[in-house]
């Protein structure tokens, strides 16, 4: 397997390959909707969306050049997403629809599952390849790299693998990296590294 | 096609502990549904699949009623084995931790009531979390790294579920009528239910698990698709990776929620595969859609019906869709069971489908 691309997004900016292309610290308004801008995204589905899909599209955006064409995405690439939060800001926000605010919100339900962003990431690219979410303690990159070993040996063709998090204290990040079959003799992709890079550790 | 062994582990829903008792219930047509009061967000009257005999924790209690059960069917030298790792289907774990954590005592329950050795693998991916875990755990098996992978699904009844679905306008108020004319919507359940997948097969009773897929719909994170695309495509890719002829399935497991769009966006997505005259049933009239379980216990339910060759009514169908053209179960039906698929749709737009075998 390759490693062809990795993206990351937090409060202070957006990355690609390791590199900081926008830097959104010193953004007055919401840093997603500045990003937003900055990709020059035209998908007002994105204005509805919870915090984690958000994450998920605009780092998503970041490499989605780098996804080919002719490696059948629509069919042949797997997402494999992971957090430890799961849904828990927007859990939180549809526990206070209904115990507050006098009405049980189903705009607000609809994404009180971690795995939704994965969805919106399938409708907006038409993708009905295989997808999975966990739920783990913390980013743990071996743990991928054996869920990409099953994936290509279930004759996938690209993995676009995720970390993303958005809990109630506020911490959001999006870590997306994009592997492909090729180079069968790869095991250490070193993303434990290139993420402590990202969040500045 | 693998050679991986399913085996019962344990299920509890309101139907009671362990298997002969689902047997028994399966049997008579009984269902877990039952009217409940007040349990609506404004006080309606849902029917729910409520199991009576659990104490708050609901969910920790469930969970280790489910670990205590397991202890007196399988081995400690299996289930403390470095060699044994256990995968959790869950879609909201504990929500009376929501706060803090909701997923920590899954974690802590199963290392202390299991003497586990490797950390529980957590799976979150709404209704097809089940189906997806037991194909997680032959990938797991196939890694060689393992020789038993045991497979819960547990999800428990909550105000935030209730209300939730409420909002959406999903529920019945009626018990589910899974592909009935007249049906209404979703009756939600609890339950836990827990499958071994194997390297070995033992004198126990044990199905073939033959290989599965997931897919997405790629149309909408919360209605299902008009055209079955998704569904289609994880039953394909799970009978092209089982190596057998979609001709050779005889029952099909099938989601069957008793919404009318997810119904018919299955019936659409049979018809399309060529399955329309299988016999077909939806246990949630049963055991009412108990999410991150459903895709065990339906499993679990589908092996008691290939164990003693016989089907299972797809309870709450009395009349027929005029636009559905499938082989519905209307009532139990003596059948040599020897190949089933088993399919789960869910939110987020997912599909998984998974085949088993018999091996007599």
């Amino acid at each position: 397997m390759k490693l062809i691309a990795s993206s990351y997004i937090n409060s202070r900016g957006a990355y690609l390959n390791g590199e900081k292309l926008f830097d959104t610290s010193a953004v007055q308004e919401d840093y997603l909707k500045a990003l937003y801008g900055y990709l020059e995204l035209d998908y007002p589905k994105f204005h509805k969306m919870d915090h984690l899909s958000k994450l998920s599209i605009l780092a998503e955006q970041l490499l989605h050049h780098y996804i080919d064409k002719d490696a059948e995405p629509e069919n042949k690439l797997q997402l494999i997403f992971a957090n430890s939060s799961s849904s828990q800001l927007t859990d939180l926000k549809f526990q206070d629809s209904y115990t507050n605010l006098g009405n049980p919100s189903p705009s607000l339900f609809v994404y009180t599952l971690p795995n939704i962003l994965t969805g919106e990431l399938c409708i907006r690219h038409k993708w009905y390849g295989e997808n999975i979410f966990f739920i783990l303690e913390k980013f743990d990159e071996d743990f991928f790299l054996n869920q990409i070993k099953f994936s290509f040996a279930r004759e996938n063709r690209l993995c676009l693998c995720g970390w993303v998090e958005s809990d109630k204290n506020g911490n959001e990040e999006c870590f997306l990296y994009l592997v492909d079959n090729t180079n069968e003799a790869t095991t250490q992709l070193s993303l434990n590294n290139t993420l402590r890079l990202y969040r500045n550790e | 096609m693998s050679s991986h062994y399913l085996k019962y582990g344990t299920i509890i829903t309101p139907l009671g502990i362990g298997e002969q008792p689902h047997l028994k219930a399966l049997k008579a047509n009984q269902s877990g549904i039952e009217p409940t009061l007040g349990r609506g967000y404004n006080g309606e009257n849902w029917p729910l699949s409520q199991i009576n005999f659990l104490q708050n924790n609901r969910f920790h209690h469930l969970l280790a009623l489910a670990c205590d059960d397991l202890n007196t069917k399988v081995a400690p030298s299996v289930l403390c084995s470095s060699r044994t790792l256990v995968i959790v289907s869950t879609t909201k774990g504990d929500l009376q931790a929501l706060a803090d954590d909701p997923f920590h005592a899954t974690r802590s329950i199963l290392k202390e009531k299991l003497g586990i050795q490797n950390s529980p693998i957590i799976i979150s991916n709404a209704c097809i979390t089940g189906v997806l875990a037991i194909n997680l755990a032959s990938d797991y098996l196939k890694s060689g790294q393992y020789d038993d992978i045991i497979v819960f699904g547990i999800d428990v009844i909550s105000d935030f579920i209730v209300f939730g679905f409420q909002s959406l306008f999903a529920l019945s108020d009626e018990p589910s009528q899974p592909f009935d004319a007249t049906r209404k919507g979703i009756t939600l359940g609890e339950a836990c239910g827990v499958v071994i997948l194997s390297n070995s097969r033992t004198d126990e009773f044990c199905v073939c698990y033959c290989g599965g897929a997931t897919s997405n719909d790629a149309n909408h994170i919360s209605g299902p698709s008009r055209t079955g695309e998704g569904l289609v495509r994880a039953v394909s890719k799970a009978i092209e990776r089982s190596a057998i002829q979609s001709n050779s399935i005889d029952f099909i497991s099938a989601h069957g929620t008793g919404t009318i769009f997810n119904d018919e966006m299955e019936c659409i997505a049979f018809n399309r595969l060529g399955l329309n005259d299988v016999p077909l049933n939806s246990f949630k009239g049963y055991f009412g859609h108990t999410l991150g379980a459903a895709g065990i216990i339906e499993v679990i339910a589908s092996m008691l019906s290939m164990e003693n060759k016989l089907l299972f009514k797809s309870l709450g169908f009395n009349n027929q869709d005029s636009q559905f053209t499938l082989n519905i179960l209307k009532e139990n039906q003596a059948a040599p069971v020897q190949t089933i698929l088993k399919t789960a749709s869910g939110f987020g737009g997912g599909n998984a489908a998974l085949i088993l075998k018999s091996l007599s």
